[in-house]
Protein backbone atom coordinates (compact mmCIF):
# COMPACT_ATOMS: atom_id res chain seq x y z
CA UNK A 1 0.00 0.00 0.00
CA UNK A 2 2.88 2.37 0.77
CA UNK A 3 4.41 2.34 -2.70
CA UNK A 4 1.02 3.17 -4.22
CA UNK A 5 0.83 6.26 -2.06
CA UNK A 6 3.88 7.74 -3.74
CA UNK A 7 1.56 8.81 -6.58
CA UNK A 8 1.02 12.53 -6.31
CA UNK A 9 -2.51 13.80 -6.17
CA UNK A 10 -2.04 16.11 -9.11
CA UNK A 11 -4.84 17.93 -10.89
CA UNK A 12 -2.88 18.09 -14.13
CA UNK A 13 -2.91 14.33 -14.59
CA UNK A 14 -3.17 13.08 -18.19
CA UNK A 15 -6.29 11.15 -17.32
CA UNK A 16 -8.15 14.43 -17.09
CA UNK A 17 -7.70 14.97 -20.80
CA UNK A 18 -8.01 11.35 -21.83
CA UNK A 19 -10.60 10.78 -24.58
CA UNK A 20 -11.85 7.74 -22.65
CA UNK A 21 -13.71 8.93 -19.60
CA UNK A 22 -14.48 6.43 -16.89
CA UNK A 23 -17.77 6.71 -15.07
CA UNK A 24 -17.62 7.27 -11.31
CA UNK A 25 -18.77 3.70 -10.74
CA UNK A 26 -16.00 2.32 -12.96
CA UNK A 27 -13.47 4.44 -11.11
CA UNK A 28 -14.54 3.26 -7.67
CA UNK A 29 -14.47 -0.33 -8.92
CA UNK A 30 -10.89 0.20 -10.12
CA UNK A 31 -9.98 1.82 -6.82
CA UNK A 32 -11.50 -1.10 -4.92
CA UNK A 33 -9.22 -3.42 -6.86
CA UNK A 34 -6.16 -1.37 -5.88
CA UNK A 35 -5.81 1.36 -8.50
CA UNK A 36 -4.83 4.50 -6.55
CA UNK A 37 -4.99 6.58 -9.72
CA UNK A 38 -8.74 6.02 -9.80
CA UNK A 39 -8.95 7.46 -6.29
CA UNK A 40 -7.10 10.57 -7.41
CA UNK A 41 -9.48 10.99 -10.31
CA UNK A 42 -12.48 10.71 -7.98
CA UNK A 43 -10.98 13.25 -5.59
CA UNK A 44 -10.40 15.68 -8.44
CA UNK A 45 -13.91 15.18 -9.76
CA UNK A 46 -15.68 15.76 -6.47
CA UNK A 47 -13.58 18.01 -4.25
CA UNK A 48 -14.94 21.32 -5.56
CA UNK A 49 -18.54 20.15 -5.82
CA UNK A 50 -18.50 18.76 -2.31
CA UNK A 51 -16.77 21.82 -0.87
CA UNK A 52 -19.40 24.04 -2.44
CA UNK A 53 -22.16 21.76 -1.13
CA UNK A 54 -20.83 21.69 2.43
CA UNK A 55 -20.09 25.42 2.35
CA UNK A 56 -23.80 26.13 1.85
CA UNK A 57 -24.48 24.47 5.21
CA UNK A 58 -21.56 25.77 7.20
CA UNK A 59 -20.90 29.14 5.56
CA UNK A 60 -17.18 28.76 6.21
CA UNK A 61 -14.83 27.75 3.39
CA UNK A 62 -12.05 26.41 5.60
CA UNK A 63 -14.37 24.26 7.63
CA UNK A 64 -16.11 23.08 4.47
CA UNK A 65 -12.72 22.05 3.10
CA UNK A 66 -11.90 20.17 6.29
CA UNK A 67 -15.18 18.28 6.04
CA UNK A 68 -14.42 17.38 2.42
CA UNK A 69 -10.96 16.20 3.48
CA UNK A 70 -12.62 13.93 6.02
CA UNK A 71 -15.03 12.73 3.34
CA UNK A 72 -12.18 11.88 0.98
CA UNK A 73 -10.31 10.14 3.79
CA UNK A 74 -13.40 8.07 4.50
CA UNK A 75 -13.63 7.22 0.82
CA UNK A 76 -10.03 6.03 0.97
CA UNK A 77 -10.46 3.95 4.12
CA UNK A 78 -13.96 2.58 3.50
CA UNK A 79 -13.78 2.04 -0.23
CA UNK A 80 -15.02 -1.56 0.13
CA UNK A 81 -18.22 -0.40 1.79
CA UNK A 82 -19.44 0.98 -1.52
CA UNK A 83 -21.70 -1.42 -3.42
CA UNK A 84 -22.94 -0.62 -6.87
CA UNK A 85 -26.57 -0.53 -5.84
CA UNK A 86 -26.50 3.26 -5.74
CA UNK A 87 -24.69 5.87 -7.78
CA UNK A 88 -21.26 6.82 -6.49
CA UNK A 89 -22.28 10.50 -6.35
CA UNK A 90 -25.14 9.59 -4.02
CA UNK A 91 -22.79 7.71 -1.72
CA UNK A 92 -20.15 10.43 -1.52
CA UNK A 93 -22.70 13.22 -1.06
CA UNK A 94 -24.30 11.20 1.74
CA UNK A 95 -20.96 10.89 3.54
CA UNK A 96 -20.29 14.62 3.16
CA UNK A 97 -23.80 15.52 4.28
CA UNK A 98 -23.56 13.34 7.40
CA UNK A 99 -20.21 14.86 8.34
CA UNK A 100 -21.59 18.37 7.77
CA UNK A 101 -24.61 17.55 9.93
CA UNK A 102 -22.34 16.34 12.72
CA UNK A 103 -20.43 19.62 12.53
CA UNK A 104 -23.70 21.58 12.58
CA UNK A 105 -24.88 19.71 15.66
CA UNK A 106 -21.62 20.55 17.42
CA UNK A 107 -22.08 24.18 16.44
CA UNK A 108 -25.64 24.30 17.70
CA UNK A 109 -24.47 23.17 21.11
CA UNK A 110 -21.85 25.92 21.12
CA UNK A 111 -24.27 28.49 19.69
CA UNK A 112 -26.75 28.01 22.53
CA UNK A 113 -24.24 29.38 24.96
CA UNK A 114 -23.16 32.23 22.68
CA UNK A 115 -26.77 33.31 22.09
CA UNK A 116 -27.43 33.59 25.77
CA UNK A 117 -24.53 36.04 26.01
CA UNK A 118 -25.75 38.18 23.08
CA UNK A 119 -27.73 41.34 23.51
CA UNK A 120 -31.27 41.65 22.14
CA UNK A 121 -30.08 43.98 19.31
CA UNK A 122 -27.54 41.44 18.15
CA UNK A 123 -30.10 38.65 18.15
CA UNK A 124 -32.60 40.59 16.12
CA UNK A 125 -30.14 41.59 13.42
CA UNK A 126 -31.64 41.43 9.94
CA UNK A 127 -30.20 41.96 6.50
CA UNK A 128 -31.62 45.12 4.94
CA UNK A 129 -33.54 45.04 1.65
CA UNK A 130 -31.91 45.97 -1.68
CA UNK A 131 -30.20 49.32 -1.53
CA UNK A 132 -30.84 51.37 -4.69
CA UNK A 133 -27.71 53.54 -4.53
CA UNK A 134 -25.20 50.73 -5.03
CA UNK A 135 -23.59 50.25 -8.46
CA UNK A 136 -24.47 47.19 -10.54
CA UNK A 137 -21.62 44.91 -9.42
CA UNK A 138 -22.18 45.68 -5.80
CA UNK A 139 -25.91 45.29 -6.33
CA UNK A 140 -25.39 41.81 -7.80
CA UNK A 141 -23.10 40.88 -4.96
CA UNK A 142 -25.69 42.09 -2.53
CA UNK A 143 -28.46 40.10 -4.22
CA UNK A 144 -26.33 36.97 -4.15
CA UNK A 145 -25.67 37.48 -0.47
CA UNK A 146 -29.40 37.87 0.14
CA UNK A 147 -30.10 34.63 -1.75
CA UNK A 148 -27.37 32.89 0.17
CA UNK A 149 -28.73 34.12 3.49
CA UNK A 150 -32.29 33.18 2.52
CA UNK A 151 -31.15 29.63 1.74
CA UNK A 152 -29.27 29.52 5.03
CA UNK A 153 -32.43 30.56 6.86
CA UNK A 154 -34.48 27.65 5.49
CA UNK A 155 -35.30 24.76 7.81
CA UNK A 156 -32.71 21.99 7.57
CA UNK A 157 -34.88 19.56 5.56
CA UNK A 158 -35.71 22.27 3.01
CA UNK A 159 -32.18 23.63 2.83
CA UNK A 160 -30.63 20.25 1.99
CA UNK A 161 -32.97 19.56 -0.91
CA UNK A 162 -32.76 23.08 -2.35
CA UNK A 163 -28.95 23.00 -2.28
CA UNK A 164 -28.87 19.59 -3.91
CA UNK A 165 -31.40 20.56 -6.58
CA UNK A 166 -30.84 24.22 -7.44
CA UNK A 167 -27.17 24.60 -6.61
CA UNK A 168 -25.73 21.15 -7.22
CA UNK A 169 -28.28 20.31 -9.93
CA UNK A 170 -28.71 16.69 -8.91
CA UNK A 171 -31.68 14.67 -10.13
CA UNK A 172 -34.70 14.05 -7.93
CA UNK A 173 -33.76 10.35 -7.74
CA UNK A 174 -30.26 11.14 -6.51
CA UNK A 175 -31.58 13.57 -3.93
CA UNK A 176 -34.09 10.98 -2.77
CA UNK A 177 -31.28 8.47 -2.21
CA UNK A 178 -29.00 10.96 -0.46
CA UNK A 179 -31.66 12.26 1.89
CA UNK A 180 -33.26 8.83 2.32
CA UNK A 181 -36.88 9.87 1.80
CA UNK A 182 -39.33 8.92 -0.97
CA UNK A 183 -39.27 10.71 -4.31
CA UNK A 184 -42.72 12.26 -3.80
CA UNK A 185 -41.64 13.77 -0.49
CA UNK A 186 -38.52 15.22 -2.14
CA UNK A 187 -40.58 16.85 -4.88
CA UNK A 188 -42.96 18.31 -2.34
CA UNK A 189 -40.11 19.57 -0.13
CA UNK A 190 -38.36 21.25 -3.06
CA UNK A 191 -41.59 22.97 -4.06
CA UNK A 192 -42.27 24.15 -0.51
CA UNK A 193 -38.67 25.32 -0.10
CA UNK A 194 -38.94 27.37 -3.30
CA UNK A 195 -42.16 28.95 -2.08
CA UNK A 196 -40.51 29.83 1.20
CA UNK A 197 -37.50 31.32 -0.60
CA UNK A 198 -39.83 33.35 -2.78
CA UNK A 199 -41.58 34.73 0.28
CA UNK A 200 -38.22 35.62 1.81
CA UNK A 201 -36.88 37.30 -1.32
CA UNK A 202 -40.05 38.95 -2.66
CA UNK A 203 -38.56 42.43 -2.33
CA UNK A 204 -35.79 41.50 -4.77
CA UNK A 205 -36.43 42.31 -8.41
CA UNK B 1 -57.77 24.56 -10.04
CA UNK B 2 -57.60 26.30 -6.69
CA UNK B 3 -54.72 28.19 -5.05
CA UNK B 4 -53.38 25.15 -3.13
CA UNK B 5 -53.34 22.95 -6.23
CA UNK B 6 -51.61 25.75 -8.14
CA UNK B 7 -48.88 26.12 -5.49
CA UNK B 8 -48.30 22.37 -5.38
CA UNK B 9 -47.64 22.27 -9.12
CA UNK B 10 -45.33 25.28 -9.52
CA UNK B 11 -42.04 23.33 -9.49
CA UNK B 12 -43.34 20.65 -11.82
CA UNK B 13 -44.55 23.37 -14.20
CA UNK B 14 -41.19 25.18 -14.16
CA UNK B 15 -39.34 21.91 -14.76
CA UNK B 16 -41.69 20.81 -17.55
CA UNK B 17 -42.84 17.72 -15.72
CA UNK B 18 -46.57 18.27 -16.00
CA UNK B 19 -48.70 16.24 -18.36
CA UNK B 20 -50.17 18.10 -21.33
CA UNK B 21 -53.65 18.37 -19.83
CA UNK B 22 -52.32 19.52 -16.41
CA UNK B 23 -50.11 22.05 -18.10
CA UNK B 24 -53.06 23.49 -19.99
CA UNK B 25 -55.04 23.68 -16.78
CA UNK B 26 -52.12 25.36 -14.99
CA UNK B 27 -51.65 27.94 -17.76
CA UNK B 28 -55.32 28.81 -17.86
CA UNK B 29 -55.10 29.43 -14.08
CA UNK B 30 -52.11 31.74 -14.68
CA UNK B 31 -54.06 33.67 -17.31
CA UNK B 32 -56.83 34.34 -14.85
CA UNK B 33 -54.48 35.21 -11.95
CA UNK B 34 -51.74 37.74 -12.73
CA UNK B 35 -50.34 37.50 -9.19
CA UNK B 36 -49.90 33.75 -9.72
CA UNK B 37 -47.97 34.41 -12.92
CA UNK B 38 -45.80 36.91 -11.05
CA UNK B 39 -45.14 34.30 -8.39
CA UNK B 40 -44.09 31.68 -10.94
CA UNK B 41 -41.72 34.17 -12.59
CA UNK B 42 -40.24 35.14 -9.24
CA UNK B 43 -39.60 31.50 -8.34
CA UNK B 44 -38.04 30.88 -11.75
CA UNK B 45 -35.78 33.88 -11.19
CA UNK B 46 -34.79 32.69 -7.71
CA UNK B 47 -33.81 29.29 -9.08
CA UNK B 48 -31.54 31.05 -11.57
CA UNK B 49 -30.04 33.22 -8.84
CA UNK B 50 -29.42 30.21 -6.62
CA UNK B 51 -27.73 28.41 -9.52
CA UNK B 52 -25.57 31.49 -10.16
CA UNK B 53 -24.32 31.76 -6.59
CA UNK B 54 -20.52 31.96 -6.62
CA UNK B 55 -19.00 28.49 -6.39
CA UNK B 56 -16.52 27.84 -3.65
CA UNK B 57 -13.38 26.02 -4.70
CA UNK B 58 -10.87 24.05 -2.72
CA UNK B 59 -7.47 25.55 -2.04
CA UNK B 60 -4.50 24.59 -4.19
CA UNK B 61 -2.90 22.51 -1.43
CA UNK B 62 -6.04 20.41 -0.84
CA UNK B 63 -4.58 17.31 -2.50
CA UNK B 64 -1.23 17.62 -0.72
CA UNK B 65 -2.90 17.91 2.65
CA UNK B 66 -5.12 14.94 1.87
CA UNK B 67 -2.13 12.89 0.80
CA UNK B 68 -0.33 13.79 4.04
CA UNK B 69 -3.29 12.66 6.08
CA UNK B 70 -3.54 9.37 4.19
CA UNK B 71 0.19 8.81 4.67
CA UNK B 72 0.11 9.55 8.37
CA UNK B 73 -2.88 7.22 8.82
CA UNK B 74 -1.17 4.38 6.96
CA UNK B 75 2.08 5.03 8.87
CA UNK B 76 0.16 4.75 12.13
CA UNK B 77 -1.00 1.31 11.10
CA UNK B 78 2.33 0.03 9.81
CA UNK B 79 4.14 1.31 12.95
CA UNK B 80 1.87 -0.83 15.09
CA UNK B 81 1.43 2.13 17.40
CA UNK B 82 -1.99 2.17 19.02
CA UNK B 83 -4.64 4.08 17.12
CA UNK B 84 -6.32 6.81 19.11
CA UNK B 85 -9.62 5.75 20.69
CA UNK B 86 -9.01 2.00 20.39
CA UNK B 87 -8.53 -0.46 23.26
CA UNK B 88 -6.16 -3.27 22.21
CA UNK B 89 -7.18 -2.62 18.63
CA UNK B 90 -10.91 -2.79 19.39
CA UNK B 91 -13.40 0.02 19.51
CA UNK B 92 -14.75 0.66 23.06
CA UNK B 93 -18.07 -1.10 22.29
CA UNK B 94 -16.39 -4.18 20.83
CA UNK B 95 -13.86 -4.25 23.64
CA UNK B 96 -16.61 -4.24 26.29
CA UNK B 97 -18.54 -6.99 24.48
CA UNK B 98 -15.38 -9.09 24.28
CA UNK B 99 -14.65 -8.49 27.96
CA UNK B 100 -18.19 -9.57 28.88
CA UNK B 101 -17.84 -12.76 26.86
CA UNK B 102 -14.50 -13.60 28.48
CA UNK B 103 -15.93 -13.07 31.98
CA UNK B 104 -18.98 -15.22 31.14
CA UNK B 105 -16.70 -17.98 29.78
CA UNK B 106 -14.52 -17.99 32.89
CA UNK B 107 -17.56 -18.02 35.20
CA UNK B 108 -19.18 -20.94 33.37
CA UNK B 109 -15.90 -22.90 33.48
CA UNK B 110 -15.57 -22.35 37.22
CA UNK B 111 -19.14 -23.58 37.73
CA UNK B 112 -18.63 -26.68 35.60
CA UNK B 113 -15.20 -27.86 36.73
CA UNK B 114 -14.81 -26.69 40.33
CA UNK B 115 -14.29 -29.56 42.95
CA UNK B 116 -17.18 -28.39 45.13
CA UNK B 117 -19.55 -28.80 42.27
CA UNK B 118 -18.09 -32.29 41.54
CA UNK B 119 -18.61 -33.82 45.08
CA UNK B 120 -22.08 -32.40 45.40
CA UNK B 121 -22.94 -33.94 42.10
CA UNK B 122 -21.50 -37.37 43.13
CA UNK B 123 -23.47 -37.48 46.42
CA UNK B 124 -26.62 -36.72 44.63
CA UNK B 125 -25.93 -39.44 42.13
CA UNK B 126 -25.20 -42.21 44.68
CA UNK B 127 -27.99 -41.52 47.12
CA UNK B 128 -30.52 -41.80 44.39
CA UNK B 129 -28.96 -45.01 43.09
CA UNK B 130 -30.33 -48.09 44.93
CA UNK B 131 -27.97 -50.71 43.54
CA UNK B 132 -24.79 -49.98 45.41
CA UNK B 133 -22.03 -52.47 44.88
CA UNK B 134 -18.93 -50.91 46.36
CA UNK B 135 -18.63 -51.71 50.15
CA UNK B 136 -17.40 -48.21 50.92
CA UNK B 137 -20.40 -46.79 49.20
CA UNK B 138 -22.67 -49.17 51.16
CA UNK B 139 -21.29 -47.85 54.42
CA UNK B 140 -21.81 -44.38 53.11
CA UNK B 141 -25.37 -45.34 52.34
CA UNK B 142 -25.85 -46.66 55.92
CA UNK B 143 -24.62 -43.39 57.34
CA UNK B 144 -27.09 -41.67 55.19
CA UNK B 145 -29.85 -43.99 56.47
CA UNK B 146 -28.97 -43.16 60.12
CA UNK B 147 -29.07 -39.50 59.28
CA UNK B 148 -32.43 -40.01 57.63
CA UNK B 149 -33.70 -41.80 60.78
CA UNK B 150 -32.62 -38.95 63.01
CA UNK B 151 -34.34 -36.61 60.68
CA UNK B 152 -37.46 -38.79 60.80
CA UNK B 153 -37.43 -38.68 64.62
CA UNK B 154 -37.17 -34.99 64.63
CA UNK B 155 -40.05 -34.65 62.23
CA UNK B 156 -42.16 -37.29 64.05
CA UNK B 157 -42.15 -39.96 61.36
CA UNK B 158 -42.00 -42.98 63.76
CA UNK B 159 -42.60 -45.81 61.26
CA UNK B 160 -39.45 -45.02 59.36
CA UNK B 161 -37.39 -44.59 62.56
CA UNK B 162 -38.63 -47.93 64.03
CA UNK B 163 -37.78 -49.87 60.92
CA UNK B 164 -34.28 -48.48 60.98
CA UNK B 165 -33.66 -49.17 64.70
CA UNK B 166 -35.02 -52.74 64.60
CA UNK B 167 -32.21 -53.71 62.34
CA UNK B 168 -29.70 -52.67 65.03
CA UNK B 169 -28.50 -55.25 67.67
CA UNK B 170 -29.74 -54.80 71.27
CA UNK B 171 -26.70 -54.68 73.62
CA UNK B 172 -28.56 -53.44 76.74
CA UNK B 173 -28.61 -56.90 78.51
CA UNK B 174 -24.92 -57.42 77.95
CA UNK B 175 -23.96 -54.23 79.62
CA UNK B 176 -22.98 -54.74 83.25
CA UNK B 177 -22.00 -52.15 85.77
CA UNK B 178 -18.75 -52.79 87.71
CA UNK B 179 -20.44 -52.62 91.14
CA UNK B 180 -23.08 -55.28 90.22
Amino acid sequence: MKQNLSISLDMSSDKQHSPFVYTDEQLIARFQSGDEGAYIELVNRYKDRLTNFVYQFLGDVEQAEDIVQDTMLKLYEKKHYYREIAKFSTWIYTIARNLANTELRKRKRRKTTYLSRMSREEREYEIPAVQPNLDENLQNEFIMERVHQAIKKLPEHFKTVIILRDLEELSYDEISSIVGVPLGTIKSRINRARLQLQAELQDLK
Amino acid sequence: MNRYQFEDLISEYIENELSFSKRKEFESYLEGNPDALEMVNAIRSNIKKAGALPKVKTSSDFNDRLLDRIRSKSDERTDGSPIKGLIFGFSPIHASIMMGLVIAFVFINIQLFSPAFDSQDTNLLYTTNEKLTDPDLRSLSKTNNAQNANLANLTGDSTYADSVYQSKKDYSKKIQFVND
